[in-house]
């Protein structure tokens, strides 16, 4: 009985978290990568050109963000166009 | 004119003393000088270090010291030499470990590795390297007070503008990290999930702003730090100490004093030798100039010696000049 009305509040917890907060979470998700790529430009801006720094204090941060860099260039280097307005 | 002796009973904190110039006018002899005279006259334990890439403590100490790290030359003077060269390649090995431990990696992609190694070759890292030096001793806090030799001119003040720069980007990007990371914690708190592990990438940013913050600190307490700018009585080395005066106030430091060096004595003018009386005549001339230009700065006189200052015995003569009985002119 009690793992019944376990899974009602979880599913409803999770209708009430679909239809008030998943949007507003994917749009501070979104954000948070902006600000990712936005911070991986400062850091490591002179593997695409942009030199910002002398790199020996990206060089000690190199390490955590490469997991990001892939990611990055592709956004950085990416085609735009008037979708691009709509979807972000 | 009483000589650094006077500056070092003025200003009791000082931490950290910074002799700047022209090449070949005398800083590395005067840093020397006043690092022997603070250990051993002194007894404070006392830290050299020269960030010239040219550097010849090796030359004025009459021993190997280059890539020895912390030596000590006499009692409580320690002496650092740098091989920035051998810093950063030792930097950029623990880079690429710490990528592969990360990551459980065999290789370092390909992409990655020629980042680092072509940010390995860039004639900034030296002055990275070296200035991330300075700090580490400094921070450390190991001694009571620690002399630096920074390269000529030009070179020597960008490697204190860098503390701001440097503070600055660090300030900014430790800005745009914590950004994100509240992006992150209201989306967790949202899906209602566990609170967020530690950011290492905000962690390393706060090192390095604690440690960068640290030394910006103190270089720009005047009670805590002495600029003091070497120059001799010539044209060349007047118009650079102009130069150097106005970038000074540029970064908004306060110069603590000159130093006079490599001055013939003015009874030089009736030398028999008439190079050496014309010597003589023009340094004279120079000199009025010099107390017109710099009346107020200059700290000490040191005469030009019959031998190179070398080894402990003409650098505790040197220091007698420089800190306690300047030459008067």
């Amino acid at each position: 009985m009690v793992g019944f009305l376990g899974k009602i509040k979880d599913t409803l917890k999770e209708i009430t978290y679909g239809m008030a907060l998943h949007s507003q979470v994917t749009g501070i998700l979104k954000t948070r990568m902006y600000i990712e790529h936005l911070f991986t430009l400062m850091v490591l801006g002179d593997m695409l050109g942009f030199p910002v720094l002398p790199p020996y204090y990206s060089l000690r941060l190199l390490p955590y963000a490469i997991p990001n860099v892939q990611k990055w260039k592709h956004r950085f280097y990416r085609e735009r166009d008037f979708t691009d307005i709509i979807y972000g | 004119m009483r000589g650094l002796g006077e500056y070092l009973d003025k200003f009791k904190e000082t931490k950290m003393i910074i002799f700047a110039g022209k090449g070949g006018l005398g800083k590395t002899t005067c840093s020397a000088a006043l690092a022997y005279y603070l250990a051993v006259k002194k007894g404070k334990k006392t830290l050299c270090f020269s960030t010239d890439p040219q550097a010849s403590l090796s030359d004025i100490f009459e021993r190997d010291l280059f890539g020895k790290g912390e030596v000590e030359v006499a009692p409580n003077l320690y002496v650092v030499e740098i091989d920035a060269d051998k810093r950063i390649r030792d930097y950029i090995e623990d880079v690429k470990r710490k990528i592969k431990e990360m990551y459980k990696m065999e290789e370092i992609p390909q992409e990655i590795e020629s980042y680092i190694e072509t940010s390995a070759v860039e004639p900034a890292m030296y002055e990275s390297a070296t200035y991330d030096a300075m700090v580490e001793y400094l921070v450390s806090g190991k001694y009571d007070y620690y002399i630096f030799d920074m390269p000529p001119f030009g070179h020597g003040v960008r490697m204190i503008a860098m503390a701001e720069v440097l503070s600055a980007w660090v300030e900014k990007i430790t800005e745009a990290r914590e950004k994100a990371r509240e992006y992150d914690e209201i989306a967790a708190r949202l899906r209602g999930g566990s609170p967020l592990s530690e950011d290492a990438i905000l962690k390393e940013l706060y090192d390095i702003r604690s440690r960068l913050s640290y030394f910006r600190d103190i270089m720009l307490d005047r009670n805590k730090t002495g600029f003091f700018m070497v120059m001799t009585p010539e044209n060349m080395s007047i118009l650079d100490t102009e130069k150097a005066l106005k970038m000074f106030n540029e970064l908004g430091l306060t110069l603590s004093g000159i130093v006079v060096n490599q001055v013939l004595p003015p009874e030089m003018i009736n030398n028999p030798s008439p190079l050496i009386a014309r010597r003589a005549e023009v340094q004279q001339k120079y000199l009025s100039v010099i107390k017109d230009k710099f009346g107020k700065y200059i700290v000490s006189v040191i005469p030009m010696f019959d031998r190179e200052p070398k080894g402990l015995k003409m650098l505790e003569k040197v220091a007698s000049y420089l800190v306690e009985n300047p030459l008067q002119i």
